[in-house]
């Protein structure tokens, strides 16, 4: 069945020979700055990413609560409405941007090439540009809320002609900082793509594969399709800009929706490049922890198969308000209905293998489980929003805000917390604190909810997104929210107090420091992991169980 | 052929059996998946835009 | 707590002005209209839906939390595989998804019909108001809020409306189809009024269409839905909507003022009362980007108050408000204003606030140029 191999050296033989033979073939590496500049080492590079991500989700974060400050109480109080509008522009863009997704590309980094026996990723000179272009791009976005005229005011979906015509004088800068993030994009994605393809573990198939491998290799090819159109829409409105043209401009002939066309065929698929990877994570925490096989492996990856394909034919349900005929509204109507069939196979896969398991409640568990629940809270309002009648009540309010938020908050930065946890004793080499971890936990849980449950009511009864001002009739739904985002905003210095004491010190975590399931190739080398591992590869053996 | 073709349609909605998933896998190249799997991926958007175009009236 | 008390006494008075208010609060309202009625229903079968599917699927979750723990000694099983149970569950919701997208697609049918409507309006947004316009009918009018910002600062107490007033409501009749015809004047905003079910986008340089049949009379508001710019959260919509023959009334009688007023342009108007006119008119067009002071909010919006340029070329004063500035936020008045608006307008803005320079523009002479 399994294809030949050549004999290979046993992981300890390899492991054994790199620290005898191998130490020569890497020069000392520079000292101080340089080191960071000029390392082309997946593992630093990785560490990186996370560091930077973790940097912008504070920022990000700090921009979140001016705004829930401001939506405290009705009536303007600490900011003008412009500067809130920059707020909720910066805040959705950092995120997304600079938070998550660099967040996700960390953890490829440092994973992607332990999960599959490589020594490293495929194109390490490519792995350093791809990172250092991020500080670049969003030190330039972060820029702009200096420049005369302020930042981006028109909203991270920026729709022309408000992101146009009617946009500040450093929306130039916005367009470069995007292109630049782009570019990183792309070539990270490249670089992922190289490497599962290529550098697999001799004896390691496709189907052999880490789910968290596979969900990156999707992911990557969707970055790969959508970067394009995104980098092509911000050129767009450039021109318009600055030259002239009247892409968006309906005075000179232009089209206002065929911005919002373009983006959504990126956007789309955007949300699914920030979930994807998670789904991955989960796949890998929860049968550690119920000692069990994950149930479902190969349906698994067709579901996500499944998700990237439909992820393309779904934009529309974007636009419902916006005036596009009947045949179209019921073609992404029928499109998104049909995306809940593969996400329903994942979640009743993830039940199924908690069925009969024999469960325990570690850190990175604490976090995955809740993902599943609450990732399938915002699968159901989704699922609510699909239905395009009803939908021309949800749109542009609040409950479409508690729905993306709670897709991505306790969905994809879960998962995230979820994952490094999980892996911190890889990195480290000790177990992150369990009882700061659980305060984590249980703080970020109750607070998430506080924060984002009472928006679908909010949404319901009537209130508008984007507003640095409402009715009387929001008060208490809004005052809920903000006290439950400064909890978790604050819950969040905790993640970092666990983060700098398990990099300091704490329990000494074995090589396979999550028992006999957590059983991929990355918990076969010695924790910390060296620098370098793998540089013979490892013969590859499908599990027993 | 048939094989292949049913492979993909499961692979749609999500759900593939172990044994026939390592069959799969046992064949040589992924690239009768590939252009199944796009052509099938085209014939789905067709047929929803005709029920979407019928229903429309 | 105050907020709880003035919540609570807003809540009342909503129920005194429409018996379906009760719904609201923490809810989709269920609306006056048939197709609100029924899009609520259609709000809360998805949403039971997906109730009963939660509390299977958690209740499977958190038993098998529960039930096999690791610290009471659970032993794993070992399956990873069964191929009839997961057809059963990508069966069981692709059949739920196929009843929930036959009711929504006739319901979207219907939200498509426009056709047969006994009364077209004409709804345009612009930064930061709504425009009516009764096609047909000879007239139209702006809707600005009504709040005053003293209010929206904190320095006087928020009435029971706040933010959701207007100096002009759009009037409605009720049990009459009326369609609304969607554009804007500079960037996209949507018009939203959730008892009618109706939310739209208005596109610059294009129209959209939707209607209502309004089946009980009331006071009904809501907001823009689209992110326009600075005032975004201030352009409230308040529709009444009346008996036919109150509608009929009120109708004549808006067509006696505009008629009026368009008897007022040929007459020759002193400066006095263009100051008055005009200050009212910058208050509600002008202010909320130039100021109410005239300081504007540079660089977006330039001064108003001793600016060289617009004081020393009264015909590019006049071009500027009648065409505005292509390439900037600066829209064209021509159609939003009638002639007597846009001479008072330009007259207050040439002698108010210290720019004093004694121009008198006729409502003649810009009827003449509008031609």
């Amino acid at each position: 069945m399994a294809p030949k191999v050549p004999p290979q050296p046993t992981l300890e033989q390899s492991t054994a020979a790199a620290e005898a033979g191998h130490g020569h073939a890497h020069e000392a590496p520079p000292k101080g700055i340089m080191r960071w500049l000029l390392t082309t080492n997946h593992k630093e590079i990785g560490t990186m990413y996370l560091i930077f991500s973790l940097i912008m989700f504070f920022i990000g974060g700090i921009f979140a609560l001016v705004v829930r400050l401001e939506l405290f109480q009705p009536g303007m109080q600490f900011v003008n409405p412009e500067f809130f509008n920059q707020m909720t522009t910066m805040h959705g863009l950092i995120m997304v941007f600079a938070a998550v997704m660099p967040a996700f590309t960390g953890l490829a980094n440092w994973m992607i090439p332990l999960q599959i026996g490589a020594p490293d990723m495929a194109l390490p000179r490519l792995n350093n540009f791809s990172f250092w272009l991020l500080p670049v791009a969003f030190g330039l976005l972060l820029s702009t809320l200096f420049m005369p005229g302020g930042g981006p005011n028109f909203g991270w979906t920026f729709y022309a002609p408000l992101s146009t015509t009617y946009a500040p004088p450093s929306t130039t800068f916005f367009i470069l900082s995007l292109h630049i993030a782009g570019i990183s994009s792309i070539l990270g994605a490249i670089n992922i793509i190289a490497t599962i393809l290529n550098m697999r573990a001799p004896g390691m198939r496709m189907m052999d594969m880490p789910l968290f491998v596979w969900t990156w290799l999707i992911t990557s090819f969707l970055l790969i399709a959508v970067m394009p159109v995104l980098a092509g829409v911000i050129t767009m409105m450039l021109m318009d800009i600055n030259f002239g043209t009247s892409f968006f401009n309906a005075a000179g002939g232009g089209d206002p929706v065929l911005f919002q066309h373009l983006f959504w065929f990126f956007g789309h698929p955007e949300v699914y490049i920030m979930i994807l990877p998670a789904f991955g994570i989960v796949s890998a925490i929860i049968p550690a922890f119920a000692r069990k096989r994950l149930f479902g492996y190969a349906s698994m990856v067709y579901a996500t198969g499944a998700i990237a394909v439909l992820s393309f034919l779904v934009w529309g349900h974007h636009m419902f308000v916006v005036g596009m005929p009947l045949a179209a509204q019921l073609f992404f109507m029928y499109a998104t209905m049909l995306i809940a069939v593969p996400t329903g196979v994942k979640i009743f896969n993830w039940v199924t293998t908690l069925f009969r398991g024999s469960i325990s409640f570690e850190p990175p568990m604490l976090f995955a489980l809740a993902f599943v629940v609450l990732f399938t809270i915002g699968g159901f309002s989704g699922l609510m929003l699909a239905i395009a009648p009803a939908d021309f009540q949800y749109h542009d309010t609040y409950f479409v805000v508690a729905h993306f938020h709670y897709v991505l908050v306790p969905g994809a930065i879960f998962s995230i917390i979820a994952a490094v946890y999980f892996w911190l004793p890889k990195w480290t080499g000790h177990y992150p604190n369990v009882r700061l971890a659980q305060w984590h936990f249980w703080l970020s849980v109750i607070s998430v909810n506080l924060t984002f449950f009472p928006m679908h009511f909010s949404g319901l009864a009537g209130m508008p997104r984007r507003i640095p001002d409402y009715a009387l009739q929001f008060a208490d739904f809004n005052m809920v929210s903000s006290i439950g985002a400064f909890m978790f905003g604050f819950s969040q210095l905790l993640f970092v107090a666990v983060i700098v004491m398990c990099v300091r010190g704490g329990q000494k975590a074995p090589a396979a420091a999550w028992g006999e399931f957590a059983d991929d190739l990355e918990w076969s080398v010695p924790s910390p992991a060296p620098l370098h591992t793998f540089e013979t590869p490892p013969t590859f053996k499908r599990p027993a169980h | 052929m048939w094989g292949v073709i049913k492979s993909v349609l499961w692979a749609f909605l999500g759900v593939q059996r172990d044994e026939q998933r390592r069959e799969d896998f046992e064949k040589g190249s992924p690239l009768a998946f590939i252009i199944t799997g796009v052509v099938l991926g085209l014939l789905l958007v067709a047929i929803l835009a005709v029920v979407a175009v019928w229903v429309a009236g | 707590m105050r907020t709880l008390l003035v919540r609570l006494a807003g809540g009342l008075t909503l129920v005194g002005s429409s018996q379906v208010a009760l719904a609201s609060g923490w809810n989709m309202p269920v609306g006056v209209t048939d197709l609100s009625r029924e899009i609520y229903n259609l709000h809360m079968a998805i949403f039971w839906i997906c109730v009963v599917i939660g509390v299977i699927v958690f209740g499977v979750m958190f038993y098998s939390l529960f039930r096999y723990r690791h610290s009471k000694g659970a032993k794993a099983a070992n399956f990873h595989e069964n191929t009839t149970v997961e057809i059963i569950w990508t069966a069981i919701p692709l059949l739920i998804l196929v009843g929930m997208a036959i009711p929504a697609t006739a319901t979207l049918k219907k939200i498509y019909d426009p056709s047969d409507a006994e009364l077209d309006v004409l709804v345009t947004g612009q930064q930061w108001r709504w425009r009516y316009e009764y096609l047909g009918e000879d007239v139209a009018f702006n809707s600005n809020l009504a709040t005053p910002r003293a209010q929206i600062r904190g320095d006087e107490e928020r009435g029971e409306h706040y933010l959701l007033e207007v100096d002009e409501p759009l009037v409605l009749p009720i049990n009459r189809k009326v369609r609304f015809l969607f554009t804007s004047d500079d960037v996209i905003h949507a018009w939203w009024v959730p008892d009618f079910a109706v939310k739209q986008d208005t596109v610059p340089g294009f129209i959209t269409e939707n209607w209502v049949r309004i089946n009980e009379p009331g006071i009904y508001r809501g907001q823009c839905a689209e992110l326009c710019g600075v005032d975004h959260a201030f352009m409230p919509i308040v529709v009444h909507a009346v008996e036919e023959e109150e509608f009929d009334a009120w109708l004549a009688e808006r067509q006696e003022m505009a008629a009026e007023e368009a008897m007022g342009i040929d007459r020759e108007w002193e400066l006095d009362e263009l100051m008055e006119r005009g200050e009212g008119v910058y208050g509600s067009i002008c202010a909320s980007c130039h100021q109410v002071e005239g300081e504007g909010s540079p660089p977006a919006f330039p001064a108003l108050a001793g600016n060289e340029q617009m004081l020393a070329d009264l015909e590019w004063h006049k071009d500027v408000i009648i065409n505005g500035v292509s390439g900037t936020a600066m829209p064209s008045f021509r159609t939003t204003l009638n002639p007597v608006e846009l001479a008072a307008v330009i007259t207050y803005t040439r002698n108010a606030w210290g720019n004093d320079s004694g121009d008198v523009v006729q409502p003649a002479e810009i009827a003449e140029r509008l031609e």
